[in-house]
């Protein structure tokens, strides 16, 4: 579960946004506002990846822990950007290798299996040789998400994931997106300008003005 | 027009970037196998060769070559990433950046001096060990006492790293020489608009899949741009391997490095031994090729093994290990420069100045007073050389990339095109120079000034042009789209659209060029003979004389130059702004007092 208790953010030391907010298990939170309100900003202080000129003050607790003062690599959040952001130099099973944590199969041979099944979730078997370059924008998307999802997340951030996608495939790759989520138990923030995946992602919505 | 004249300046690059170097390798080719007419020598023969292998030192010569050019650019390497995998995510980067900056001018005989002022038995580090252990064992000696006979001086030889037969002293000094050149280079290659981007992304999947920050940059960054800094980094590579100014003022005597011997060899009054140096540059070349090769088998283990730890999931990367390595040797190199400049300086105001003492007996400003009057002619020399060397190729660079956008080149000629930029760097100057002047004298033989330019121009062009390739291809080229269909011909958009938006990186190009002409050792040296006397190479003649307050002044005002030259480069930009700003308002004031007829 994840808990934001009095969270203000400031830009320069004037408040930017404030909001009080719980997202239990297996729910998407949306927050929705117009450029430039501070809508990512957000994600990056729960990440702990906020950069000058911002600050946070309030609580951010996963699972009644606060966070606040831990690192941004060992808080496990998972972060989803409108880019896929898959790494060039690897391939699409490295890349899910390279998110799995580490020690977390006995062998490599577990290991690949693991792989393989996430792609089959998302209906990807197959192509854990393939180089990222030759993927479809679709394609990418999909392995973007399994590979957040491989890193076994508590909380996962997602900054307008689906803007970059034509419509048709945007409403598949939100439904599988929400489903997974929902199957792992994971309490989700969605950013996002669209009516339609707030309607989609089914939890509280937060207007950010 | 226009663009026909770009053309001819990009052909005159490409020839001045090719020829010299490839004249210069034929001109020793012909005499290592025996082809010497000037001293009789009409046949061609492999006895050369022989003669060379049967000499007793030349096996340890070649490999002290070897050892200290890997050695030195893979401890260059391995710290500068260090460096940046601590810091480059941290707001000090700016400040690394700046401490190190005048770094990558500093004319390498001037580094090597200071080195050997800082790091010799009389220098300060010494002072300051035997100063401790002094007053370890005298509890009471205060440092500026001249105590002398109680403490325990060093011999001359006494835990010295200087002149060590491994050759560990030429590797330090060209390690440290070389890194700033590769942090800084690495790091432009980081802030270009795209890579920066796609790398500030990867970095914030990283963090967030847990991976720490140095793992980060080893797993994440690291790959995505290695293979822009891979050509640099050979150059730097076959540098340290067939440097001369280094291993002659820092290293081994008997025997010396490949390089120096080939020096000494062709400088040798017995004309016969030019065959032998001829010979022995020749296997220079392939001693270089040899260190390119093993680099890249190093290169394909690192990915190898790189590769399988990718999917580990590991995530971190020895980070305790390397953090520390990176602050330690930021504060190193800290100490190092101002235990150097404090010594140069010093020196060259210094009266007496006993061993352990840190402070010299009394201030002078004769050693200034000679070097000014010593130096007229070759200060006079070398700003001369610079300001000519550094306009003309600034002007060929500058036409040459614009000929690329206006016309161009297939794929195949753009790849020939890369590789002839780095052939001045990738084939070691004492191999192409010694030919290249000997080519020289068949042409021209007292056109001293001329040879002078164009053995400066191949090491000066490389330099210029990468620097001005970045800015120029970043420029957005829809200003000059919208200013050809305001009707605007070629040279008008480049004169009055391109030029003043890239002036500042223009000043900083031919602020690089001023540097890297005024460093130039053995270039200058070969090329007019000796004939022609610059700041550099009076100091490095000065090193061996008597006087090491002389030689501290000429290092000072070395070091000066380019810094000067910098200080123009960025002074000069603002100077434009401030003046344009100022007609605009001129102009403001005056449309307001009258009206505009409508037209």
């Amino acid at each position: 579960m994840l808990s934001l208790e009095n969270i203000v953010i400031y830009r320069d030391d004037k408040p930017l946004l404030q909001l009080s907010a719980e997202v239990a298990k297996g729910e998407v939170l949306t927050v929705m506002g117009p450029s430039g309100a501070g809508k990512s900003t957000l994600l990056q202080a729960i990440a702990g990846q906020l950069q000058a000129p911002f600050s946070v003050t309030g609580q951010i607790k996963i699972n009644h822990v606060v966070i606040n003062e831990i690192d941004a690599h060992l808080r496990k959040v998972g972060i989803m950007f409108q880019d896929a952001l898959l790494f060039e130099h690897m391939t699409v099973g490295e890349n899910i290798a390279f998110a799995m944590p580490d020690k977390a199969y006995k062998n490599k041979q577990l290991k690949h299996d693991a792989i393989n099944a996430l792609l089959v979730a998302v209906e990807l078997d197959g192509i854990a040789d393939r180089t990222v370059n030759t993927l479809s924008g679709g394609q990418q998307a999909r392995v973007s998400l399994i590979r957040t999802l491989a890193s076994e997340p508590d909380v996962v951030l997602l900054d307008e994931p689906f803007s970059k996608l034509d419509v048709a495939l945007r409403s598949q790759i939100r439904s599988w997106t929400f489903s997974q989520l929902k199957a792992r138990n994971i309490p989700a923030v969605l950013v996002t300008h669209d009516k339609d995946d707030a309607l989609a992602a089914g939890g509280n919505v937060i207007e950010i003005l | 027009m226009f663009t026909h004249i770009t053309l001819v300046a990009r052909w005159c690059l490409l020839l001045l970037l090719c020829i010299p170097v490839l004249a210069g390798l034929v001109g020793v080719i012909f005499p290592a196998l025996g082809y010497f007419p000037a001293i009789g020598a009409n046949a061609f023969s492999t006895q050369v060769f022989a003669t060379l292998f049967g000499l007793p030192d030349i096996w340890q010569m070649m490999w002290l070559s070897l050892f200290t050019g890997i050695g030195s650019t893979l401890l260059a390497v391995i710290a500068a990433f260090c460096i940046l995998a601590t810091f480059y995510q941290s707001s000090l980067l700016g400040k690394i950046q700046g401490v190190l900056s005048p770094f990558l001018v500093f004319p390498h005989a001037a580094a090597a001096i200071s080195l050997l002022f800082v790091v010799s038995p009389s220098g300060i580090f010494a002072a300051v060990t035997t100063r401790l252990n002094a007053y370890f064992s005298h509890a009471f000696t205060t440092p500026f006492v001249n105590e002398i006979s109680e403490m325990a001086l060093p011999a001359a030889n006494d835990g010295t790293l200087l002149y060590d037969s491994l050759g560990l002293s030429i590797l330090i000094a060209l390690s440290l020489k070389e890194l700033p050149f590769i942090l800084l280079m690495t790091l432009s290659v980081m802030s270009q608009p795209l890579v920066k981007k796609k790398l500030t992304g990867y970095v914030k999947v990283g963090t967030a899949l847990g991976y720490s920050p140095t793992a980060s940059f080893f797993k994440l960054v690291l790959p995505t741009i290695f293979s822009q800094i891979k050509l640099p980094l050979l150059a730097v590579l076959v540098f340290a391997t067939s440097n001369v100014e280094i291993p002659l003022i820092l290293g081994p005597n008997n025997p010396s490095t490949l390089a120096v011997a080939i020096m000494h060899w062709f400088n040798h009054i017995d004309l016969s031994m030019r065959l032998l140096a001829s010979s022995a540059a020749v296997v220079q070349v392939a001693v270089s090729a040899v260190a390119v090769l093993l680099f890249f088998g190093i290169e394909r283990l690192v990915t190898y093994t790189g590769k399988r730890s990718l999917s580990g999931g590991n995530r971190y990367f020895a980070d305790a290990v390397l953090r520390t390595c990176g602050f330690v040797i930021m504060a190193f190199y800290i100490i190092l420069i101002c235990t150097g400049v404090y010594t140069v300086v010093v020196y060259s105001f210094a009266k007496q100045w006993h061993f352990p003492l840190l402070l010299p007996e009394g201030l002078t400003l004769l050693h200034w007073n000679t070097a000014t009057s010593a130096l007229t002619t070759p200060l006079i020399n070398t700003l001369l050389l610079g300001v000519l060397v550094s306009t003309t190729s600034l002007v060929l660079v500058l036409f040459t990339l614009e000929s690329e956008q206006l016309k161009p080149a297939r794929a195949v000629a753009e790849n020939a095109f890369s590789v002839s930029l780095f052939l001045p760097l990738l084939v070691p100057g004492v191999a192409f120079l010694y030919g290249l002047v000997w080519f020289q004298q068949l042409v021209f033989q007292n056109a001293v000034w001329f040879h002078t330019y164009v053995a400066h121009m191949v090491y000066v062009l490389p330099y210029v042009f990468l620097s001005m390739a970045v800015a120029y291809r970043k420029f957005d080229n829809r200003y000059a789209m919208v200013a050809k269909s305001l009707g605007k011909t070629p040279w008008q958009v480049f004169y009055h659209v391109k030029l003043p938006s890239l002036f500042s990186a223009i000043m900083v190009a031919w602020a690089l060029g001023l540097a890297i002409s005024f460093s130039q050792y053995l270039p200058t040296l070969l090329a007019s003979g000796g004939t022609l006397p610059t700041v550099t190479t009076e100091a490095v003649a000065s090193v061996s004389g008597s006087s090491t307050r002389l030689t501290a002044v000429y290092v000072i005002i070395q070091a000066v130059m380019p810094l000067i030259g910098f200080m123009i480069a960025w002074y000069m930009p603002a100077v434009a702004t401030r003046r344009r700003s100022r007609q605009m308002l001129v102009s403001d004031t005056h449309s307001n007092r009258s009206a505009d007829p409508v037209q």
